[in-house]
Formats: C-alpha cells, sequence, structure tokens
C-alpha cells in the first residue's frame, strides 16, 4: 500500500514499471494483465460513463436497472425452480447488478462519498428487489417445491465453500480488468456468468418464501462472498492499473484506505463462515469414505445404492440404501462399528431393497 | 439347542480372556436412540467416572429381533434393557441371564413397588431392574383449541364419546394415530387394545389374557377390538385413514394436531412422546399440547397401563455387578429425569429430580394409581407379543376380517420357540 502511494506520486504518464517495455512478451502474466498505462482523462470519463449515471442519465438507468433485475431474477427464479441450468445462465445475461458493483468499487478508490452512497442504494435496492421478485415467483409458480425437497440447482447455491470465494475474486479481477482495458472487448456478460450474483438472490427470495431460512442464509452468504470478493479485487485492479489518477489517489488517501479495510474486513468476514463450511465439507467427505468402508466390511454381500453420511462435533449420522439379494444385517452392527474409536455417537439408519435376479426362457 | 449353548459359553469364554489383558468394556443393548440414547450415554458417563469402569452403549430399533439374533449368533451384549419382560423371562429360563445376588437384590426388593419388582422376577428369582418408567394411558391434545372450542377435558369414557361426537359435528378429525415403526410396527395397535380390555373387563380379565390363559378369541377381546375399529378404522375417525395409521411414523402421527387448522385433536400415546413433539411445540396446561388419561369406563379412577425398559445381565462379573447396582441405585436416572423423558419406578426415586411438568405429573398418576398394569404385547411370548399381536393389528388396518385376524394371532402361542 505504502509502495504504491509513493510510486503513484509520479505523474501519471510514468507508470510503476517505467523504462520497460509496455508489453513485453517476456514479461509476466500479471505485470502484463495489471501493468499500469497512460489513462487519457476521455478514456477515464468513458469508463466513469459506464459505471455512473448522473444528471438526465439517471431515470432512464433506473427504469432499465429496475427492470432488467424483476425480469432477470424472474427468468432466474422460475428456471431454479424448473431446475434447468440453461435458463439460469440465461437470466445471469440480462442481470444488471455487475454494473452498481463495479460502481461501488470505482467510487471507494476515488474517495467519491456521494457516488459511492448513490452506488450503494441502487446495490441494495437492486438486491432486495431481486430477493422479493424470488419471494413472488415462488410463491406464484405452480409446482411442489417445499422447503425439505428443494431442486438440486437450489441447493448448488445454498452452501458456498472457499472455492466460492476463489471464484469471486477472479470473476472480480476479470470485471475491473475488462473495465479498465475497454479494448479488451466487453465480456462483461462472461464475468457475471462466473459469478452469478442474480440466482443467489432468487435462491434467497424461493427459500424464504418456503420458510428454509438456513438454505436463504446459505444463499445469501453466496451471494454476499460474490459482492465484497468482487469490489476488493476490482479496486485492486482499478488501482493497479493507473485508472484512479495519481492526485486523486494522494488527496483521498485516507478514504481509499478506509474504503480497501472495509472491503478487506468484509472479505474475512464471510471468508470465515466459508472456511467453517469448507472444513465441514472435507470432514464430511472423509467420515463418507470411512462409512463406505465399514458398510463393505459391514455387509459385503450389500451394494450402496444411496448414503448420507454427516459427521460434527457432538455426533454423526449416517443414513444409507443397500441392495442385496442376501437378509439384511442389523443396522446396530454397523452403528457399533462406526462407533470405535470415534469420540461421538453414531446414528444409522439402513434401508434394505430386496434384489432379485430371475431369468427364464420359453419356446 | 445344546450345541447353541456350548457356541455361546465358548465365545463367552473368549471375550473374557481377550478383555482381561485391555481395559474391561461392559457391552450394553438396548432400544434406546436419538435424545434417549443421549440421555442414558451421559447417565453410563456418570457410572464411568465413578467407577472407572468403560461403557459401550448400542441401541437399535428393532429390540426384541435383535437381542434374539445375538443370542443365536452367540454374540450377547453385557447387559441388555428389555422392552419386554416376556423375553427376558424367556432368556432368564434358557440360562442366559444371570441372577441378581443377596445385597442388590435386597436393595432392589426395599427400593421398588411391587409391580415394578414382578417385571424383573422370573420363576421366584429376580433378574431385571425396572430402569425407567413410561405411561402409556395418555391422551394428548391442544389446550388452546379445546378453549377456543368450549371442550372439556373427559374424565369418564362417557364424557369421551360426548367429546369425540362434538369434535365430529364441529368437522374435525378426532383422532390422530400411525404405527409405523420399522420392525415394531402395530405396537401402537396393541397399546389400544391393552388400554380398551383394562377398561372394559379391568385387571384381572387383562391380567388371565396377558398371561395366556384368557385367548384373543375370547368374546371379551374381540369387544376391545371392536371398539378400536370403530374410533380407528371407520372413515374420518384418523388423520389419513387407514393409509395413514400404516405408513405415519408411531411418533409423528401428532404433527398434525399442530397445523392451522389442527388435522386432529386428541392422540393416544405414551409419555416417551414428550421427547419426539416438534420442534417449538411447548407441553403444558398453557402450551400447545397437555395430556389427560384415557378415562375409565366404570370408578372414577383409571387404571394406568405402564412400560418400561428392564436391565438385567448376561454376563457374571464385578464390573457387570456394578453397573447393575448402579442402574438399580436411588440415584440412577436423575440426570435424565432432569433433561425430560425419564421417569423411575423407584419408590425412594427423589421427586425434585423432576424438572419437567409431564414428569410430575406422570410421577404423581403412577403414585396415586390402584392399577398399573405392564404393557400386555410385552408380556406375551415374543412369537405373540412382538409377533403376531404386532402384524395382526396391521392386518386390522390394512382391512382384514375381524375373526380371521384373532385366530391369526392367536396361532403365535403355538410357535412360541425361541
Amino acid at each position: 500500500m505504502d509502495t504504491t502511494d509513493t510510486e503513484g506520486a509520479s505523474p501519471p504518464s510514468r507508470g510503476l514499471h517505467e523504462g520497460r517495455p509496455a508489453l513485453s512478451p517476456s514479461g509476466s502474466l500479471t505485470r502484463r494483465l495489471f501493468q499500469p498505462r497512460v489513462w487519457h482523462e476521455d478514456e477515464r470519463n468513458a469508463v466513469s460513463d459506464e459505471l455512473f449515471f448522473e444528471g438526465p442519465e439517471w431515470r432512464p438507468f433506473l427504469k432499465r436497472f429496475g427492470t432488467l433485475i424483476v425480469l432477470s431474477t424472474t427468468i432466474a427464479a422460475l428456471g431454479l425452480i424448473a431446475n434447468s441450468a440453461a435458463v439460469v445462465i440465461g437470466a445471469m445475461l440480462v442481470a444488471p447488478l455487475m454494473t452498481p458493483i463495479l460502481a461501488v468499487a470505482a467510487a471507494l478508490v476515488h474517495g467519491q462519498a456521494k457516488r459511492l452512497g448513490v452506488s450503494v442504494a441502487v446495490l441494495l435496492g437492486g438486491t432486495l428487489g431481486a430477493i422479493a421478485t424470488g419471494w413472488v415467483i415462488s410463491r406464484i409458480a405452480p409446482g411442489t417445491l417445499t422447503a425439505s425437497e428443494l431442486t438440486p440447482e437450489l441447493l448448488a447455491r445454498t452452501a458456498p465453500s472457499l472455492l466460492d470465494l476463489g471464484v469471486a475474486i477472479a470473476a472480480g479481477l476479470a470485471g475491473g480488468y475488462v473495465l479498465t482495458h475497454p479494448r479488451a472487448g466487453s465480456s462483461l456478460p462472461g464475468v457475471a456468468i462466473a459469478v452469478a450474483l442474480v440466482p443467489p438472490l432468487a435462491t434467497v427470495g424461493i427459500s424464504l418464501e418456503l420458510g428454509a431460512t438456513s438454505a436463504a442464509g446459505g444463499a445469501l452468504l453466496l451471494f454476499t462472498t460474490n459482492l465484497v470478493a468482487i469490489v476488493l479485487s476490482a479496486m485492486t485492479v482499478m488501482l493497479a492499473s493507473g485508472f484512479v489518477p495519481s492526485d486523486t489517489r494522494i488527496m483521498v488517501k485516507g478514504r481509499l484506505r478506509l474504503g480497501f479495510a472495509m472491503a478487506l474486513t468484509a472479505t474475512v468476514g464471510v471468508a470465515v463462515p466459508l472456511t467453517l463450511h469448507t472444513v465441514d465439507v472435507v470432514r464430511d467427505q472423509g467420515f463418507t469414505r470411512d462409512v463406505i468402508a465399514t458398510i463393505r466390511e459391514w455387509d459385503p454381500a450389500g451394494r450402496i445404492v444411496q448414503l448420507e453420511a454427516d459427521v460434527g462435533d457432538t455426533r454423526a449420522s449416517v443414513e444409507v440404501v443397500v441392495a442385496s439379494s442376501r437378509a439384511p444385517v442389523p443396522a446396530w452392527r454397523l452403528a457399533e462399528l462406526l462407533a470405535h474409536d470415534r469420540d461421538v455417537p453414531v446414528d444409522v439408519a439402513v434401508e434394505y431393497r430386496l434384489e432379485q435376479r430371475d431369468e427364464a426362457t420359453a419356446d | 439347542m445344546s450345541v447353541v449353548l456350548a457356541l455361546v459359553t465358548a465365545a463367552c469364554a473368549g471375550d473374557t480372556t481377550e478383555d482381561d489383558d485391555e481395559a474391561t468394556v461392559i457391552r450394553v443393548f438396548g432400544n434406546y436412540r436419538g435424545a434417549d440414547a443421549d440421555a442414558f450415554r451421559a447417565e453410563l458417563e456418570v457410572f464411568s467416572q465413578a467407577t472407572g469402569i468403560e461403557t459401550d452403549y448400542v441401541g437399535t430399533a428393532a429390540f426384541a429381533a435383535r437381542i434374539q439374533d445375538r443370542i443365536r449368533d452367540g454374540d450377547p451384549p453385557d447387559v441388555a434393557l428389555f422392552p419386554q419382560p416376556a423375553i427376558l423371562a424367556e432368556m432368564a429360563r434358557s440360562g442366559f441371564l444371570v441372577p441378581l445376588d443377596g445385597d442388590l437384590a435386597a436393595s432392589v426388593e426395599a427400593g421398588y413397588p411391587d409391580w415394578a419388582i414382578d417385571r424383573g422376577t422370573v420363576d421366584g428369582d429376580l433378574y431385571g431392574v425396572w430402569y425407567r418408567l413410561s405411561l402409556k394411558s395418555l391422551v394428548w391434545y391442544p389446550p388452546e383449541v379445546f378453549a377456543a372450542q368450549g371442550y372439556a377435558v373427559p374424565t369418564t369414557w362417557d364424557e369421551l364419546e360426548g367429546l369425540t361426537d362434538r369434535m365430529k359435528e364441529d368437522g374435525f378429525t378426532r383422532w390422530c394415530l400411525g404405527m409405523e415403526a420399522f420392525a415394531a410396527t402395530g405396537w401402537v395397535g396393541t397399546d389400544w387394545i391393552e388400554d380398551l380390555v383394562l377398561r372394559l373387563h379391568g385387571p384381572d380379565v387383562y391380567d388371565a389374557w396377558t398371561s395366556g390363559e384368557i385367548p384373543f378369541t375370547d368374546p371379551r377381546i374381540r369387544a376391545a377390538f371392536e371398539l378400536f375399529s370403530e374410533v380407528a378404522l371407520e372413515p374420518g375417525e384418523v388423520a389419513g385413514g387407514r393409509r395413514g395409521i400404516l405408513s405415519v411414523p408411531a411418533l409423528d402421527a401428532i404433527d398434525p394436531m399442530f397445523t392451522e387448522p389442527p388435522g386432529c385433536l386428541l392422540s393416544r400415546q405414551g409419555s416417551f412422546q414428550a421427547a419426539e413433539l416438534p420442534e417449538d411445540v411447548t407441553f403444558g396446561p398453557d402450551g400447545d399440547v397437555d395430556v389427560f388419561v384415557l378415562p375409565p369406563m366404570e370408578g372414577a379412577a383409571a387404571p394406568l397401563l405402564a412400560s418400561g425398559e428392564i436391565a438385567a445381565a448376561f454376563a457374571d462379573s464385578e464390573e457387570v455387578r456394578a453397573l447393575m447396582a448402579f442402574l438399580a441405585g436411588p440415584r440412577s436416572g436423575d440426570l435424565w429425569a432432569a433433561r425430560g423423558g425419564y421417569n423411575s419406578p423407584q419408590v425412594a426415586f427423589d421427586r425434585a429430580s423432576y424438572d419437567g411438568e409431564l414428569e410430575r405429573r406422570v410421577d404423581e398418576l403412577v403414585r396415586s394409581a390402584e392399577v398399573v398394569r405392564f404393557d400386555g404385547a410385552d408380556l406375551m411370548p415374543p412369537s405373540v407379543g412382538t409377533g403376531t399381536f404386532w402384524s395382526g393389528m396391521v392386518d386390522l388396518v390394512a382391512g382384514a376380517p375381524l375373526d380371521g385376524v384373532l385366530i391369526q394371532i392367536q396361532s403365535g402361542y403355538d410357535q412360541t420357540t425361541p
């Protein structure tokens, strides 16, 4: 941070790596991607125009934004309920949320309090609008969706992990890069797809309507992860690429630091539950491997048809459907085998399915 | 049989030698699962900390069948908690159980009421200690709905009939009833029959029936089945109808009581229902659900149907004797009583341990009752009590004619080989 500030004191025409060829083929990828370049005032204004809508542009922007929020969430919610990945991706293509998120990042790096306030308000309004739309769609959509039986597309958005944070950080870098390198082509849709901002919000709305509060919480965590990670990494790219004039940087040094600190704190804030959840997932996966091995020992003649294994701090539970052509082995023996060398009690539920094969021929 | 016995003896001997090398672990087998298992494990932990003796508890949903498998496989636990005194008796007679010795037997005889001691006694010898008592003759109901509708809690059978008639006029489904319970499906139905036999004909006929002297085909027993059919099998009487009775898990059947509007208003179910109430449902006169005793048909005092788990030892060692003494001791169960879901049959049990309204009420009811009888199906030979009686109730609900069902249940007495 200090290094950046000191170097930034030089005129914008002399960047961090002045003297080296700007796009030398031998330069590292990072350097090639984020090397500060010479910005003309026109370019900065053009980028700002993409993000901030002021004066006569404000009302048309708001109308377009609101319309796209409602439409994209409607498409996303229907796709989630119908369990159609293609429809959900379609919704992402028209989702307008990337603009206010990048605007928040741009306002933060420029220390523009008013623009920040407006962008945050737009973002918040869009967020609430999307959740409300998801709720309404879930209310009126026909079907038999219940809180205990969400579609896989919905479930996929209720349990974010550290991987999602990684995707969001990369997507934020991409968003910032595309914005500050206009000639790289307008690939914002691709970025929006990668992080999928609207589908998690639609999932929040649907889950709330169904009364699945923990699923709603998971989806909201996924959205928040995407949000803060995009803001943080977009800020980083904007600063590194020289998008922010150096005199501005010096002027708003305190605010800039505050903004960065906030974005960083928020990212760490979401990383904590994500890490805990990831640890849970990894632990469950390890437990599941143990369980599969134990089941083979417990009933060598049985074939696992379906298996759900969870392990927590105070107990573990296993639900298994076993197909077998032989007499069932009692569940308590499996429970006993699993509880052996484990500190927590293990609850086991076994469902046996009789498998019988018969063949015949006639002439 | 002698071959099996020899194998069992050999297996036991083998276990003992192995166990001598490492710390002894007492293997305890029972039917507690979920919250009950957690509470029981906490009790065992108290024992382990006091004595340094480790225990391993395993609970199964199908105790009656599994304990017999284990004996057949030559793999008995060290201690088991029998929900069926009849199976305990059968195993005691076959020589698998260890009688309780002098001091322990004397303390049980001093600390428990006769009807509790009887359940652990086989041919004059004490084998078992009644560990937990559950009260079965309870009807669960929603007090708020009763208040709103102006319903009064019935204290006689006539009042109960009047109440259920009014419920029907008001458009309610009266009874919540589910019998599904894995390998034990049907026990909820047998409980109904037992409560009805006790009320229709009194304890003497009940005792003669549960001991096999009066057959299922007797007109008096048939009358109880007919009454049950009226309550449960007529269309519209039970939430979910016959299909619901057969497919809804026993302790989930009460759930529709708490929907808006309620899907049923009365659930005849044991005190152990308390541990399996839906989340956020509160118990008590001012809560979401309360209980009254299934009213008597004659006289003012209702006979009570009780059940419970009776601890008995398969192994004879210092450690096992210590555990049996702990389970029979005056402080046994007090932690569980404080958690809720436990009542002790002991005379001297510290009633202050009961933290919950339900446990205190059950305690008062049992102490003041004139007639307490153990669940009859659990007293009959396993081939009947956990065999044809359970399956017969399923057949009856599924639509089989009553006379055939009664003959079929009675035929279980002809298959009484362990």
